[in-house]
């Protein structure tokens, strides 16, 4: 590995891990709230492809960015529904909403496969693409990747020091003493189901819009599901969440640059390296104990009063 | 005058029925009304759904075909969600079922029938059960959540069965493409008479009346319902938490693994990649909407299996988008979820001073 | 003559009600192994179905997204027992289920494209994409710098192993001492990992990107780069036009044009079909400006004399990744050899697993 190679192979993963932070921020903040949404993948396609139709008929790709976020939050919004209404059960709930929302964007989608869309091109930002090394791995890629990293210590900020931040927390640690405290629980998980389904659908967004200009049936491949896992790993922290993405995006581009390198390894073998890494990080994130870190009320259902 | 929620003193019993097909029908509509906005005939649709998965004995039998490997899974599953469980991973311990048969057919092809099926069962068993052990173990001693490990496991699995059949198990006859030999004669769960059934379907009633016994009527299958019901209650009654989880997915684990066995035995009669078609994930599905009730699972398989055959007809005559039946299947799984609410609670129209 | 007209009418109705029954229509019905919106393989097939469609007394009907095996046997019985006159399934693990079903409906006309197995009423096809290969291979050799190109393939089946093959030997041929890399992405259209190949290519130094992918993921990304690409299935210029030299492209009009005509006039036979360029199954895109004149007029002569029959991809000496040599000099490759094709020729660089 040449160290243009490295640099190269650390961009790849910024770029590759991008979708999978803003699912994660997303899905931090749902979870933060106590509410576990299992959805992520589907709400991921449907922002894709709300993004895709968007900015291919209006042109402007921010517009397809915006539609995603909103089709997000309403996918979202559906499990918002059938669990905080409908008292449903959120892991089942959140399966359902995978299997409606792929099943939905490959309803509508297939007559979208071939085409292209504008979208979000590089764009190196003046002086700081310039850093020799940090410039060519940070600096030199699109809009999108600029606003993700703002997105963490903004959300981190958010949920650290302003009143509504700390009251979602305490909405998802403890829902009964919240409510005696006064915060109106139920408001406070639906903002964090629907603003998690913005930014789950601001992720699916951005493959179409930036990863690619292109759409197909399935285009997150799974990165839904290791957003959810990424969460764990973050011990519900946005700061953490960077780390993680990028790591899971460099694995993803790593096993195609060691195949482009000429290695004799079976490709089904590298296939498995993000998959195991997940169960790996999951693991390790157990063992030092902080599997507990969770809110403590994620998952639970709040009875609605008489 | 607002409308007010009160939780009922005892769930609705027969209106668990209702709900179920209320959502049905709700799902239903919601799916015509999809079909209506591409500019397709909503009724004849439907219609056409229904003739394709029950309107003639082939269609039948069809279901039926499909059924089994679903059927299975979501036993697996089901007993799994007893215990609060959440095994996802029926689709991983498919392929490992899957790979583990072949490996048996391909490595003893000369065992006359008589041995070698109950071997590929055995294996199977051990594979799928061994795959459904790995999240147990890392429930119990690390406590991670089995949510996540069993999904991945699932993606590893399909690979490891790629990995195979593109390698050393590919048939040198097949001019490169990925699939093994054809099975001996031997490893062929035979047909049931002149239909295209396999005995696959005794397997299901078989394993289907073994858990329905083994929950209802033994002391272990009594602590399972017991300890899903309250964990922390059971473990104050000194019930064997630990064991009955690694128990129950190594079951879990071993009835997808016949439904891989059986799929790749009495179906392909090969090993390769397409065997994969998502069962594992409509068991979770059936298992929820079932109730985690054999009788109730063999229904809901079957009718879910009808769903995906039915779509099929769809897409020849209206040519609608495979996906069709996907969706339908969240929908129905979504509005069920929804509708058990009315099971639980009433609402009524009260007075705001109305006690 | 007023007496006449009545009965002249009645005639004229009566001929005009019996002439379209001349023409009978026929059902053909298509089995795709992908959805067709993939713009790839079973879009290729697709647009050939709309070709026949467009037939007087031609009616279509597909159902995509078929795996392989027990739901393949089903729909292609269901078409069968519909009355269809024709079946075409394009993949190759059709095969076995096609010929369950062809023995129970010995009236219905099946066609099987990429397999082996022939029956009185099932008869195989395939088209020599290879040759088209070949001549964009001569192109990317001609236009690279660094001498490295870049392969994106999907899965390590024979047809894909042997396009990157004919690639390669197009390639050697305009320049000897280059290098083709190759990555599989185990997928047929996902743009976002097709990309990213292509990325891990350009990476290590290749200037071409060719691909045997149905989504124009490698094309974005070498225009991105500053490199030249090698579409598939469909002209791609629209993707990335200051990148696109040329495409190998599937044309399945013609055929199952000829197929339909050899069915209604009773003259079809069942046997095995593999066309080539000659029948204009297989075809080259237009090569686009940035090709120089020179180069297209040299690649255009070699399809002349492939056209003519004086000239074959796979002609001898052609020796392996490991050396051994597997082609005899003057020797040309058989169609057996050419079907299981699973190794790769020097001056690859890659894993056939």
């Amino acid at each position: 590995m040449t160290p243009e190679l490295t640099i190269a192979l650390l961009a790849a993963a910024v770029q590759s891990g991008t979708p999978i932070l803003y699912a994660t921020l997303g899905e931090i903040f749902t979870e933060r709230a106590g509410v576990l949404n299992l959805g992520v993948e589907g709400i991921m396609l449907i922002g894709a492809l709300a993004g895709f139709i968007v900015a291919k008929t209006t042109g402007v790709p921010v517009y397809g960015l915006l539609a995603g976020g909103l089709c997000g939050a309403l996918l979202a919004a559906v499990h918002g529904l059938v669990c905080l209404v409908f008292q449903g059960n959120q892991v089942v709930s959140g399966l359902a909403l995978t299997i409606l929302g792929t099943g939905l964007s490959s309803f509508w989608g297939t007559a979208f496969i071939g085409q292209r869309t504008v979208g979000f091109e590089k764009l190196p930002l003046p002086l700081l693409s310039e850093i020799p090394v940090l410039g060519d791995i940070f600096f030199q890629h699109d809009p999108l990747i600029y606003l993700s990293y703002l997105l963490a210590p903004l959300m981190w900020a958010f949920l650290r020091y302003t009143r509504w931040g700390l009251g979602l927390r305490a909405v998802g640690e403890s829902p009964a003493a919240a409510a005696a405290a006064g915060l109106r629980v139920l408001a406070y998980r639906w903002a964090g189901v629907l603003v998690g389904g913005v930014l789950m659908g601001f992720g699916g967004a951005y493959l179409s819009l930036a990863y690619t200009h292109l759409w197909t049936n399935g285009l997150s491949a799974g990165r839904g599901w290791i957003a959810v896992a990424l969460v764990i790993f973050t011990f519900w922290r946005p700061g953490r969440a960077i780390l993680g993405a990028y790591l899971f995006g460099g694995v993803m581009a790593f096993q195609l640059r060691l195949q482009a390198m000429g290695t004799t390894l079976p490709s089904s073998l590298l296939l498995m390296l993000p998959y195991s890494l997940t169960i790996a990080v999951l693991v390790f994130s157990s063992w030092r104990g902080r599997g507990s870190e969770a809110p403590a009320a994620l998952g639970v259902n709040i009875e609605p009063r008489e | 005058m607002r409308l007010r929620v009160t939780k009922r003193q005892e769930p609705l019993g027969w209106g668990a029925c209702l709900v179920f097909f209320g959502a049905l029908a709700f799902s239903l509509g919601v799916s015509a009304a999809l079909l209506a906005l591409q500019g397709k005939p909503a009724f004849i649709g439907i219609r056409l759904l229904f003739e394709g998965a029950f309107g003639s004995r082939w269609a039948i039998e069809d279901c039926l075909l499909k059924a089994v490997p679903i059927f299975l899974c979501a036993l697996g599953v089901a007993v799994a969600f007893r215990l609060q469980i959440w095994n996802l991973g029926a689709e991983g311990q498919f392929a490992l079922g899957a790979i583990g048969a072949s490996w048996a057919a391909l490595t003893f092809p000369a065992l006359p029938g008589g041995y070698l099926l109950p071997l590929m069962f055995l294996a199977a068993a051990l594979a799928g059960g061994l795959w459904g052990l790995v999240p147990a173990v890392l429930k119990l001693g690390l406590r991670v959540n089995e949510i996540i490990v069993t999904l991945m496991l699932n993606y590893i699995g399909i690979l490891i069965l790629e990995y195979k059949v593109y390698g050393a198990w590919k048939d040198p006859g097949s001019f490169g493409f990925p699939m093994t030999r054809e099975f001996p004669a031997a490893a062929i769960v035979g047909n049931i008479g002149a239909t295209r059934l396999n005995w696959g379907l005794l397997v299901c009633l078989g394993c289907g009346a073994a858990i329905a016994l083994f929950l209802g009527r033994t002391r272990l299958g009594y602590e399972l319902k017991a300890s899903g019901e309250n964990i922390r209650a059971a473990r104050y009654a000194r019930l064997p938490y630990g064991r009955l989880v690694l128990l129950v997915m190594a079951l879990s684990g071993a009835l997808a693994g016949w439904a891989g066995c059986l799929e790749a035995s009495g179906s392909l009669h090969r090993l390769q990649p397409t065997i994969m078609a998502g069962y594992g994930y409509t068991a979770i599905v059936v298992a929820w909407l079932a109730r985690l009730n054999p009788l109730n699972i063999g229904i809901a398989a079957l009718l879910l299996a009808g769903l995906r055959v039915g779509v099929e007809n769809l897409q020849l005559d209206l040519q609608v988008p495979a996906a069709f039946g996907q969706i339908m299947e969240g929908l129905i799984l979504l509005t069920v979820l929804a509708g058990n609410f009315f099971k639980d609670y009433r609402l009524r129209w009260r007075a705001p001073d109305d006690a | 003559m007023r007496r006449w007209l009545p009965i002249l009418l009645i005639i004229a109705l009566m001929t005009a009600g019996t002439l379209p029954a001349a023409e009978k229509e026929l059902k053909v019905g298509f089995v795709y192994v992908s959805p067709i919106g993939d713009a790839g393989w079973s879009y290729a097939h697709d647009l050939g179905r709309q070709h026949i469609a467009a037939l007087p007394g031609v009616q279509t009907a597909y159902v995509e997204a078929v795996p392989e095996g027990a739901d393949a046997e089903r729909v292609i019985l269901n078409m069968a027992r519909k009355n269809f006159d024709i079946i075409f399934a394009t993949s190759f693990g059709y095969m076995d289920p096609m010929l369950k079903v062809a023995k129970q409906f010995p009236k219905t006309v099946f066609m099987h494209c990429s397999g082996f197995k022939l029956h009185q009423n099932m008869g195989n096809y395939f088209g020599r994409m290879y040759q088209a290969r070949y001549l964009s291979g001569m192109v990317a050799g001609a236009m690279t710098q660094k001498k490295i190109l870049g392969y994106v393939a999907a899965f390590p089946i024979p047809e894909v192993i042997r396009g990157i093959n004919a690639f390669t030997l197009g390639a050697q041929a305009v320049a000897p001492d280059v290098q083709v890399r190759v990555v599989w992405t185990k997928t047929w259209y996902d743009p976002a990992t097709e990309k990213e190949a292509a990325k891990s290519l350009l990476d290590v130094g290749a200037d071409v990107i060719a691909q045997h992918q149905d989504s124009p993921g490698p094309q974005e990304a070498a225009q991105e780069a500053g490199a030249y690409a090698i579409g598939y299935n469909s002209d791609m210029t629209a993707f990335a036009p200051k990148a696109h030299l040329v495409a190998p492209v599937w044309n399945w009009g013609p055929y199952y044009e000829q197929i339909v005509n050899e069915v209604r006039d009773g003259s079809w036979k069942s046997r095995s079909d593999w066309y080539g360029m000659e029948k204009g199954i297989v075809a080259l895109s237009p090569m686009t400006d940035l090709v120089p004149r020179a180069v297209q007029d040299m690649v255009l002569a070699k399809k002349a004399e492939i056209l003519a029959g004086t000239a074959a991809v796979f002609e001898g000496p052609v020796s392996d990744q490991t050396g051994t040599l597997r082609i005899a000099a003057g020797e040309s490759a058989s169609d057996e050899a050419l079907l299981g094709m699973n190794w790769f020729v020097q001056g690859v660089v890659g894993t056939t697993e």
